[in-house]
């Protein structure tokens, strides 16, 4: 298998996660939810390289390389929960807006302590 | 079909929160519904245990599907304590609930929930792959999260978006850390993965030791361990009370179970010659300082914190960061040291036990004190002793088992702890848990100077009396931490049996049982 294209997933990976793991360091909620969703989706794209890329279908007769299909079944598992949680997530940070009146965490944390 | 037993508790759970869904246009169908489920479920943990006593292990092929291909779930002595517990602990909380909670919460969401994190915690503790892990612990999440935000006000809404970023956060770590694990090891059954280790070199265990490492902060996150403690006090105090027992005494376990399981069942398989920079011995060898680090800061933090808290729960949160922190400090020597692997887990489930009663009673005697007299604030209350008897023996019953006074259920688990360590010559490891302890001691009889002695405040002289029902329920839980304490010699002969899957033998039987025919 060449290498170029786990080269670009690799390069892709990381600016997934650095991306994520800055706006998970912001004060305004939004941007955390946003942080989650890019960190949980990096996730997901690291899971698919695990399985090799570049491979057939695993399809019985197909024949050559096949890509492995457990990675894919693991990757529509998360995305699932992922959906479901993030869901959950927004809701809750819309009930934060309402309960505080702001969705920056400095404003909020200053009024609670 | 011998061992299809091993998922009844699971089904029963899972049956039992879905019904509570349909039923909700009448509250007492609903109530029944569920206290019948929860009793049922406790059955069928009772009887799997009956089967698995006093060492066997049984495995179940999902679908029939052969291990390691498709999800097979195990039931070994170590799954059947952390399900004993949890078949304790939780009719008693769900009893309580009923009483505690009003009819529009529990209408909508509440039994539902409940049973929803019975299901989570049942499948975390018996799944033998791996990823069907991860998804057992999306499960109690959801539910925990729901939990958190019941009452859904200021501090609760705040309480429960923390925890669920900080464990978004954490489930993508486990999906890296799995997939990783995945693609090192080709494979997800956990026994099919201690026997690859068993059988690979050092070079090709290697990558292993860090996606290990990333495993063990999302397990340690699960069970609130400093540096990953902050959403545990927020979260404590905005649940219910009885929720927040179900948090502390059964959520918060699947976090160390996990530890456990991962760490000393499948990582401790690789090869004991393995060797990384300075760290000699095996795998997990290099989990010994990580350990003791987290269970040092934890019993350090927790019981630090706890001394100067103003409600009865914060104080509770903090000093079960700290216990737990007791539970980790076993591991952490007998992961260092591979002679102690039996003695430090049988110590570790020991003091689990313990946990898993004493914290649960106190957060219901909290609510039942919050209920009666409108507060938790230790400053308002005073004299309690006086005004209930009953109650503040049972805090007192509580209070002290954390402490570690013979006969009740914590003195063994102190006990243990500090012979673990000493069998160890961990001299630092011995100085944290006598140093925790003195905390304990100080935070525990702080809160009962403060609330159950002394003037009777207004707020206690003018409280209603405690509900009998409730009442009762804690009774209940002080006389289990009386029995464990009285009737040690079996509960210790069991977790020694769980302990066991710890060393290569132990491990050995387990790999043959979800391997081969299924029993062992």
């Amino acid at each position: 298998m060449t290498g170029d294209p786990e080269v670009v997933l690799a390069l892709a990976l990381g600016v997934l996660f650095a991306a994520g793991t800055f706006l998970v360091l912001r004060r305004d909620l939004v941007r955390v939810v946003f942080g989650v969703l890019v960190l949980s989706q990096a996730t997901n794209v690291y899971l698919i390289t695990m399985g090799g890329i570049g491979g057939v279908a695993p399809i019985l007769g197909h024949g050559g390389e096949t890509t492995d299909p457990l990675v894919q079944a693991l990757v529509l598992t998360a995305v699932v929960i992922g959906f479901a949680t993030t869901a959950l997530l927004l809701v809750l940070v819309y009930r934060t807006y309402q309960e505080h009146g702001s969705i920056d965490l400095d404003d909020i944390q200053g009024a609670v302590r | 079909m011998t061992t299809s037993l091993v998922i009844a508790p699971v089904l029963v759970a899972l049956v039992t929160a879905i019904t509570c869904i349909f039923v909700r246009f009448d509250p007492r169908v609903q109530r029944a519904c569920s206290i019948i489920g929860v009793v049922g479920y406790s059955a069928a943990v009772f009887a799997l245990l009956a089967r698995i006593w006093p060492a066997n292990t049984l495995a179940y092929q999902l679908g029939d599907w052969p291990a390691p291909y498709g999800i097979t779930l195990v039931a070994d002595p170590l799954s059947g304590f952390l399900l004993a517990l949890t078949a304790v602990v939780a009719p008693l909380t769900l009893i309580y609930s009923v009483r505690h909670l009003n009819p529009p919460g529990q209408r909508v969401s509440y039994h539902t929930l409940f049973h929803f994190l019975l299901v989570g915690a049942t499948g975390a503790f018996l799944t033998g792959d791996i990823f069907n892990l991860f998804v057992w612990f999306e499960v109690t999440l959801m539910a925990s999260y729901g939990l958190v935000a019941f009452y859904s006000d200021r501090d609760g809404t705040l309480a429960a978006t923390r925890y669920v970023v900080l464990n978004l956060v954490g489930s993508s770590l486990m999906l890296l850390a799995v997939g990783g694990l995945y693609g090192v090891t080709g494979t997800l059954n956990m026994a099919d993965m201690a026997r690859w280790l068993a059988a690979a070199s050092p070079a090709e265990a290697t990558p292993v030791l860090g996606l290990s490492l990333l495993l063990l902060a999302v397990f340690a996150l699960k069970a609130g361990l400093v540096p990953f403690q902050w959403w545990v006090p927020s979260a404590y105090a905005a649940a219910p009370a009885p929720a927040a027992a179900m948090l502390a005494g059964v959520a918060k376990k699947v976090g160390v179970y996990a530890i456990i399981r991962v760490g000393f069942v499948v990582f401790a398989a690789a090869d004991p010659t393995f060797t990384l920079g300075g760290l000699a011995g095996d795998l997990l060898a290099a989990y010994g300082p990580v350990l003791f680090a987290l269970a040092g800061a934890s019993i350090l933090v927790g019981g630090l914190v706890a001394l100067d808290r103003p409600t009865f729960e914060e104080t509770l949160a903090y000093s079960s960061i700290g216990q737990v922190g007791f539970i980790v400090l076993p591991l952490a020597v007998a992961a260092a040291v591979p002679a102690l692997r039996t003695v430090g887990v049988a110590a570790a489930l020991v003091y689990t036990l313990n946990h898993a009663l004493a914290k649960p009673l106190l957060f219901l005697v909290g609510g039942i004190v919050e209920d009666a007299t409108g507060t938790t604030e230790l400053d308002v209350l005073g004299g309690l002793a006086g005004r209930s008897p009953t109650l503040a023996g049972v805090f007192l019953v509580g209070g002290l088992s954390l402490v570690g006074i013979p006969p009740l259920a914590g003195f063994f688990g102190k006990l243990l702890v500090f012979r673990t360590a000493a069998l160890g010559d961990a001299t630092a490891a011995l100085g944290v848990a006598v140093l925790g302890a003195v905390l304990t001691i100080a935070y525990v009889s702080r809160m009962w100077n403060r609330a159950f002695w002394g003037e009777r405040t207004d707020a206690v002289a003018s409280m209603t009396d405690p509900d009998p029902v409730r009442l009762a329920i804690v009774v209940v839980l002080a006389g289990c931490i009386v029995a464990v304490g009285v009737g040690f010699g079996p509960v210790y002969g069991f977790a020694e049996a769980a302990g066991h899957v710890a060393t290569g033998p132990g491990r050995d039987a387990y790999v043959r049982a979800v391997l081969g025919g299924g029993v062992a």
